[in-house]
C-alpha cells in the first residue's frame, strides 16, 4: 500500500445534537476528518456518512453545511487565513465554527437557479472567489472542459439531463474554492454507466487539491465505501430516542482506499456486510 | 373531449371555442326580445362606432391612463413589496394587503380635495383601486420562494442583499411581470368606473355612461365588446412579451 499519514484536524464535530419539537434526532455525533498526506500526490480526502434512510442523514449534512445551527456543541473547520501570532510567528490555518457558504453543497437534486444559464450560474459562483478575480472565464471554460459540459453553457438547468446537473452543481460549488464539498446522496437514482461516471468525477475532485475534502452523504453503502477513505455510520443505540454516529471505519487500514478494483475484494465484501450490521 | 383531464390538441381546442361561442351567439340571437338587443344589433353599432374619431380618441385616453397608472402602480407595489423582507417595512406592506377591503364610496371627496384636477383624481383613484391587489400578489410571489433558493445562495456565500437581488429582484422578475398581467384585468375593468366618476377628460368610461344614460343598450354592448376585446388582446400581449422576456418561462 502508498504510505501515507494522517495529519491534521480539517473539520471537527464535538458533542453535536439537534432536536425537533422535543424530539431527538441526533446526539452526540463526535468525529474529526484529518488531512490525509500522501507522498508525490495531491490526495484529498473522501469521507462517506451512510446510514438507513431516516436515520437523520440529511439533517446531519445540513448541520455540516452551516445551513442549521446544532442545539448542542460544535462543529469547527480549519480555515486558511495567515495571520501573526503572539510570539511573531506565523500561523497559516486558524479553526472556527462552520458558517454558511464555508463548504461546497451539492444538494440531492442538484438545485439550481431556473432563471440561470449554466454559463451565467458558473460565472456568479466565480464570482464570489477572490482567487480567480479577472480569471474567471478561462478557469470556467477549464473546469467544462474537464467534466464535458462545454455545450451546455447557453442553457437553463431545466434544459439539462440529471447528469450534466449533477456537474454543474459540482462545478459551480469548486469554483466558489471552498475545501470542503458536501454531498446529499450524489448516487441516487443514476442508471450503471452514470453512477460510474459520477464515481470518477468525484475521485478527479478529491485528487485535484490536498486539502480537499469530499464529505459524502449516502445510503447507497457500497458505491460510498468503495470511493471513501473513511466510512462513518449513522445509526441507532439501544435505550436511545435519535441517532448518532456508531461506527468509524479506517478503509485505509484496510486496504480498501484509491483502488478501481476494491468491490473484488473479500474484506470490502466483510466490511459491507460490518456497516449492515451497524445500521 | 368528455374525459376528466383528457389533452386536447390546440386544432381542436380552438374549434371547441369557436363553435360554442357560435352556439352562445346564436342562442342569444334567437332568445333576445324586446330592450335586449340582438347581438346584430350590437354588431352594427360596433361597427358605427368603430368608424367615428369620438370612439378613437376616448379609447386612447383610457388606454393612456391605464398605462400611466399601471405604471406608477408596478414602481409603488415593487418598492413596498421589496421593502416587506425588510422586517422594518413589512408592517406597512401588510397594511396595504388590508386596503383591498376598503371601497372607493365615501373616499372620492377626500381624493377629490388631495387632487388638482380630474386628471389626477382618476389616477390617484386607479392607484388606490390597483396597489392593494398588486402588493397583495407580489407578497404572495415573494412569499412562496422556496428555501432552497435561499439555500443556494448561503452556500455560494451570497449575503443577505446578494441573496435578496438573486432569489427575488432577478428570480421572481418573471413571476413579477405575471402577476401584472393578471392583475392588469383590474386595471382595465376600473378604469371605466373612475372615468364615470370624472367625466371632464372623456374616456372609454366616459362614453360608456353617455351611452347608458341614453339607453342605447346596443352601444353600451358594443362598447363592452370592444372592452372585452381589447383586455384579451393586451392580456395576449403582456404573455408573449413575457415569454420573449424571460426565456426560461416557456420551459
Amino acid at each position: 500500500m502508498t504510505p501515507y499519514t494522517k495529519k491534521d484536524v480539517l473539520l471537527q464535530a464535538n458533542n453535536v445534537s439537534l432536536s425537533y419539537d422535543g424530539k431527538c434526532i441526533l446526539y452526540d455525533i463526535c468525529f474529526a476528518i484529518r488531512d490525509i498526506v500522501r507522498p508525490g500526490l495531491l490526495q484529498g480526502q473522501v469521507v462517506s456518512l451512510v446510514g438507513r434512510s431516516g436515520i437523520g442523514k440529511t439533517q446531519l449534512f445540513r448541520l455540516l453545511s452551516g445551513l442549521q445551527k446544532p442545539d448542542g456543541g460544535r462543529i469547527t473547520i480549519r480555515e486558511r487565513v495567515p495571520s501573526a501570532k503572539p510570539d511573531g510567528s506565523i500561523q497559516v490555518y486558524r479553526e472556527r465554527i462552520v458558517q454558511p457558504g464555508d463548504m461546497g453543497v451539492i444538494f440531492q437534486n442538484y438545485y439550481q437557479f431556473g432563471w440561470r444559464t449554466v454559463g451565467q450560474s458558473l460565472m456568479l459562483a466565480a464570482r464570489q472567489n477572490k482567487v480567480l478575480a479577472g480569471k474567471e472565464e478561462d478557469v470556467i471554460r477549464q473546469f467544462t472542459q474537464q467534466f464535458d459540459i462545454e455545450d451546455v453553457m447557453s442553457r437553463y438547468p431545466a434544459q439539462l439531463s440529471g447528469g450534466q446537473q449533477q456537474r454543474v452543481s459540482i462545478i459551480q460549488q469548486l469554483l466558489k474554492g471552498s475545501d470542503f464539498l458536501l454531498l446529499d446522496e450524489p448516487f441516487s437514482g443514476l442508471d450503471v454507466c452514470v453512477l460510474d461516471k459520477v464515481v470518477e468525477l468525484l475521485l478527479q475532485v478529491s485528487l485535484s487539491d490536498e486539502l480537499k475534502t469530499l464529505i459524502i452523504v449516502s445510503h447507497d453503502i457500497a458505491t460510498a465505501v468503495a470511493i471513501s477513505d473513511t466510512a462513518f455510520i449513522l445509526g441507532k443505540k439501544p435505550g436511545h430516542e435519535g441517532s448518532t454516529l456508531v461506527k468509524e471505519i479506517d478503509l485505509i487500514e484496510r486496504g480498501l482506499a484509491w483502488r478501481n478494483d476494491v468491490r473484488e475484494e473479500k474484506v470490502f465484501r466483510e466490511t459491507i456486510r460490518e456497516i449492515k450490521e451497524c445500521l | 373531449m368528455f374525459k376528466p383531464f383528457e389533452k386536447l390538441n390546440r386544432q381542436t381546442f380552438l374549434i371547441l371555442v369557436a363553435a360554442q361561442s357560435a352556439v352562445a351567439l346564436l342562442a342569444w340571437q334567437v332568445s333576445g326580445q324586446g330592450l335586449i338587443p340582438h347581438p346584430s344589433a350590437v354588431l352594427a353599432a360596433l361597427g358605427q362606432l368603430l368608424t367615428t374619431r369620438l370612439f378613437a380618441d376616448n379609447l386612447l385616453t383610457s388606454l393612456l391612463l391605464t398605462g400611466q397608472a399601471l405604471l406608477y402602480a408596478v414602481v409603488i407595489t415593487l418598492v413596498l413589496a421589496y421593502g416587506a423582507v425588510i422586517p422594518f417595512f413589512t408592517p406597512v406592506a401588510q397594511f396595504i394587503v388590508k386596503c383591498r377591503y376598503l371601497t372607493l364610496t365615501g373616499l372620492i371627496f377626500i381624493f377629490t380635495l388631495l387632487t388638482r384636477d380630474g386628471s389626477q383624481l382618476k389616477l390617484s383613484l386607479l392607484l388606490f383601486g390597483i396597489v392593494p391587489f398588486l402588493v397583495t400578489s407580489f407578497l404572495s410571489v415573494i412569499l412562496r420562494a422556496p428555501a432552497q433558493e435561499f439555500e443556494l445562495c448561503q452556500t455560494l456565500g451570497y449575503n443577505r442583499w446578494q441573496s435578496l437581488y438573486e432569489v427575488i429582484i432577478v428570480g421572481k422578475a418573471d413571476q413579477v411581470f405575471e402577476v401584472v398581467r393578471q392583475n392588469f384585468a383590474i386595471a382595465w375593468m376600473m378604469i371605466t368606473m373612475v372615468e364615470g366618476l370624472n367625466m371632464s377628460e372623456g374616456g372609454i368610461g366616459a362614453l360608456l355612461i353617455k351611452y347608458n344614460k341614453y339607453n342605447d343598450l346596443p352601444h353600451v354592448l358594443a362598447l363592452q365588446a370592444v372592452i372585452f376585446g381589447i383586455g384579451l388582446c393586451l392580456d395576449y400581449l403582456l404573455g408573449e412579451l413575457r415569454h420573449w422576456l424571460f426565456p426560461y418561462t416557456k420551459l
